[in-house]
């Protein structure tokens, strides 16, 4: 009886290809290659980057404090204009979604979050978040494409090679999942992950080469994973996501998660991707910023209420990044500048719900934007250590204490 | 024992049969599948006549032919660097275009060795991200992809977009280029584990000097460390040029050289002994010569024996231009350099300087579906059939009218007898079958 997924695949190869697991297989059969039966062995990590530098202040609103009240101008948000969640701090009036979501227990905000002495240009403060190290310019893998090299390499000792993660969206492939060892697929479109065709079964002979019969397990598995994303795809058509490419996105990976095909670390981009994201608004920021907020509010949402209703939610942590808050004080175009702290988001089933650490001081600054407080990578090192279980030592290059962000 | 690895245990028993010169005989016949090895691994694959005429002409004078093509490759050269200057705004159409010359080149082994020193000096779009110098610096490395692996490395260290990948735009005499000078040590020459720290420091100072400004090079004598350094145990003055000629002195540096030159050409199966590669290192290091390197291996025994048939997994640019020649069509490569991206061989942009991972790396559940997919839009996809391979005319042409003749023309053009009764194939109409043919495991190693 096999007693893992390795024996499992092992004993699998052995079989006639009649029994092979192609696209006729049961629906268990195919399951069964596609789970790892150790615990948290399914676990997903998403992150949706905010390019382009999010402005914490008018996503968690210090809207009582006075740095806020005299700095802000036109972008002001007042007691009345956000959604209270305590602490004399609120909400950005278009995420209602969230506000939700944090009622549930299925958000949390970690608070002031940065790095030392911050860069205040995008493609090297972007450069440092993706990579996960403050000597980012010489670093060319991204932090999660390491963690996808570490979970990939253990794979390899495994003898099955399933894809651990990629990037869903149209944009170039950021930094962020760029791996050394391990090919990281760009996801346009869940249709990728399915056979356009029908396939043929797999018939290597027991005498082939050990390249070729490795070839064919490995179609095999393939085979068997792009079924059942076609069956995930024909078994609802999730009309719930909002109309936008993040909402799209984010449908995508529930679609990838669902399908439990081995995945275990997505990425995309809210912010538009390339050097200066949708995030950046140095000038008549207030509705631009309010939409944006929206459609990451009513996708993460979305997102949730899909998983969540598929008993999927226990699953998954996502979390939101960007390359630096802004500044407190709004500048003479209705904008605002780069900035250092922000608040990251966290979302799904066992995220440690409400706020996290304190709302960043508000005459403490650099960059002129509140002083951060805490390292972004000790929630990294949170997510690889306790939640993806990798060593996050390895990925990071040193260790960070881990921010309690799990519940 | 497999007989991949009995023929490379042979092999490194006895090096000297390894390398000398295959001839064909009642052991290892010359036949279809061997010229189509070959064709394979000199260049991205061959089409129907090209299989018969090498076939036909045996081993050393198809041989001859790859090493030096009849007429003049120059011409064709010329045309399409012409059209890629005009390209050069977007490295999008960079890749298209060089996926034409791939597909279209008179000189396959030049554009096969110019992507092997693509991935070996990995300069990349995502460093660089500017496209003219990206298209100066893949033009250098065809123009000296098949000489002399000094100058090709003396030229590559020197260019813009190669200082500006590896963050030495500004080297002053106060802030050397260390990240430069270990990846030069690391990954382009002697390899991890033969230089020390004082080597990458040492080195480093020997850049100094250098600039790009814009989009050329510079040199200010005033920021150059004219001062002694020491690298590899040799004393001097040395300038960039100067240190370049130690490091390429050094042994491991040709081995390095030999070694990947190995991998791309025999085997990613097995990792061959040092004595095995001593007689290529030996002449590698004596005259630095990449044509006479592949010369040997292409005409050797080891390279004819099971120990280098199908012991490759074909990259994503390898699949596609393979597939794409074999049926003499013509495909948007615009829309293909994409799809190849997607796969993880972005063109003009490999992911950190160590180049792309290979062998079955590239084959993991997404990527096996995604190949399997850019098979069917290469030859199936409806709609725009102008940029599409056409299968069914294929056969037409070639005299067979129906599915059990094309079948069989598919599979002999792709797989010679490789997999001569593949099931999968068996009941499938004309245009699934090239489509399935494409998608065999067979069809997957180079």
């Amino acid at each position: 009886m096999p007693t893992s997924r390795r024996d499992f695949l092992k004993a699998a190869a052995g079989v006639p290809a009649v029994l092979s697991l192609g696209s006729v297989a049961p629906a268990f059969l195919q399951r069964a290659a596609a789970a790892d039966p150790t615990p948290g062995a399914d676990r997903v990590l998403v992150v949706v980057e905010l390019s382009g530098g999010n402005d914490g202040l008018n996503t968690v609103v210090p809207y009582d404090n006075d740095e806020y009240g005299r700095n802000r101008n036109t972008l002001r948000m007042t007691k009345r204009d956000v959604i209270p969640i305590g602490s004399d701090l609120g909400l950005h009036p278009q995420m209602p979604e969230m506000k939700r979501l944090l009622d549930d227990g299925r958000l949390g905000i970690v608070q002031g979050v940065g790095y030392p002495n911050p860069h205040g240009g995008h493609p090297e403060s972007m450069r440092v978040w993706q990579t996960g190290r403050l000597d980012a310019e010489f670093c060319q893998t991204g932090w999660l494409g390491r963690a996808v090299d570490v979970i990939s390499n253990k794979d390899a000792t495994d003898h099955i090679a399933p894809c651990r993660g990629a990037f869903v969206g149209v944009f170039p492939r950021p930094l962020t999942v760029n791996a050394a060892g391990t090919v990281v697929p760009s996801v346009r479109s869940i249709e990728d992950w399915k056979l356009r065709a029908k396939a043929a079964p797999v018939d290597v002979p027991q005498d082939a080469s050990p390249l070729l019969q490795e070839v064919g397990r490995r179609t095999q598995s393939a085979q068997a994973h792009a079924a059942t994303v076609d069956e995930v795809i024909r078994s609802g058509e999730r009309r719930e996501y909002p109309d936008t490419p993040l909402g799209a996105n984010l449908r995508i990976m529930a679609q990838l998660i669902e399908a439990n095909v081995g995945v275990r670390i997505l990425n995309t981009d809210a912010g538009g991707g390339g050097d200066i994201g949708g995030y950046d608004n140095h000038a008549g920021q207030k509705d631009n910023h309010a939409a944006l907020l929206r459609q990451l509010s009513q996708g993460v949402a979305a997102f949730v209420d899909d998983l969540n209703g598929r008993g999927l939610l226990d699953r998954v942590v996502l979390i939101t990044t960007s390359e630096f808050g802004r500044t407190i004080q709004e500048n003479g175009r209705r904008g605002t500048d780069h900035g250092s702290a922000a608040p990251m988001l966290l979302a799904g089933g066992r995220v440690r719900p409400g706020l996290i650490g304190e709302h960043p001081s508000m005459t403490e600054t650099e960059n002129n934007g509140p002083k951060h407080h805490t390292d972004f990578r000790r929630v990294y090192a949170a997510l690889l250590d306790q939640w993806l279980g990798i060593d996050s030592q390895v990925v990071l290059g040193q260790k960070f204490e881990p921010i309690k962000v799990l519940a | 024992m497999t007989p991949s690895s009995e023929a490379l245990a042979r092999a490194a028993n006895d090096p000297a049969w390894a390398w000398a010169r295959y001839e064909p005989g009642a052991e290892r016949p010359w036949d279809a599948r061997l010229a189509a090895h070959l064709l394979r691994r000199a260049g991205f694959g061959p089409n129907r006549s090209e299989i018969d005429q090498a076939a036909g002409d045996g081993p050393q004078k198809t041989i001859d032919r790859l090493l030096q093509p009849d007429g003049d490759p120059a011409e064709f050269e010329e045309m399409f660097a012409e059209y890629e200057r005009a390209a050069e705004g977007s490295v999008e159409s960079l890749r298209a275009w060089w996926l034409r010359r791939m597909i279209q080149t008179p000189y396959p082994l030049l554009e096969k060795l110019t992507l092997f020193w693509h991935g070996h000096f990995a300069v990349s779009q995502a460093e660089v991200g500017r496209a003219p110098m990206l298209q100066r610096h893949v033009q250098l490395l065809r123009e000296q992809a098949l000489g002399d692996f000094r100058s090709l490395l003396k030229a590559v260290m020197l260019d813009p977009a190669t200082l500006v990948c590896l963050k030495a735009e500004k080297s002053r005499k106060a802030t050397p280029p260390t990240a430069l000078a270990r990846t030069l040590l690391a990954r382009f020459t002697v390899g991890e584990g033969n230089f020390s720290e004082s080597d990458v420091t040492e080195t480093a100072r020997a850049f100094t000097g250098w600039f790009v400004n814009r989009n050329s090079r510079e040199f200010y004598p005033r920021e150059f460390d004219d001062g002694e350094k020491t690298v590899f145990g040799k004393k001097g003055n040395f300038t960039a040029e100067e240190v370049l000629d130690v490091i390429a002195d050094q042994r491991a540096t040709s081995q390095t050289i030999v070694r990947k030159l190995y991998r791309q050409f025999v085997s990613e199966v097995d990792e061959p002994g040092d004595a095995l590669l001593d007689t290529l290192v030996d002449s590698f290091a004596k005259t630095g010569n990449v044509l006479g390197t592949i010369e040997t291996v292409l005409r050797s025994n080891l390279f004819f024996s099971p120990a280098a048939y199908r012991c490759r997994v074909k990259s994503p640019v390898e699949y596609a231009v393979g597939l794409v020649r074999a049926f003499e069509g013509r495909v948007a490569t615009d829309r293909l350099g994409r799809a190849l991206a997607d796969l993880g061989q972005g063109l003009y942009n490999p992911p950190t300087s160590a180049g792309w991972p290979d062998g079955l790396a590239w084959l993991n559940d997404a990527t096996v579906v995604g190949r399997h997919n850019l098979a069917w839009q290469l030859l199936q996809q409806p709609g725009d059939n102008k940029y599409r391979l056409d299968a069914a005319t294929y056969a037409r042409q070639h005299g067979k009218q129906d599915a059990v003749a094309a079948r069989e023309l598919f599979l002999d053009l792709l797989l010679q007898s490789d997999a001569p009764d593949a099931a999968a194939v068996s009941a499938a109409g004309i245009e699934d079958a090239a489509r399935l043919v494409a998608c065999l495991p067979e069809y997957q190693p180079a």
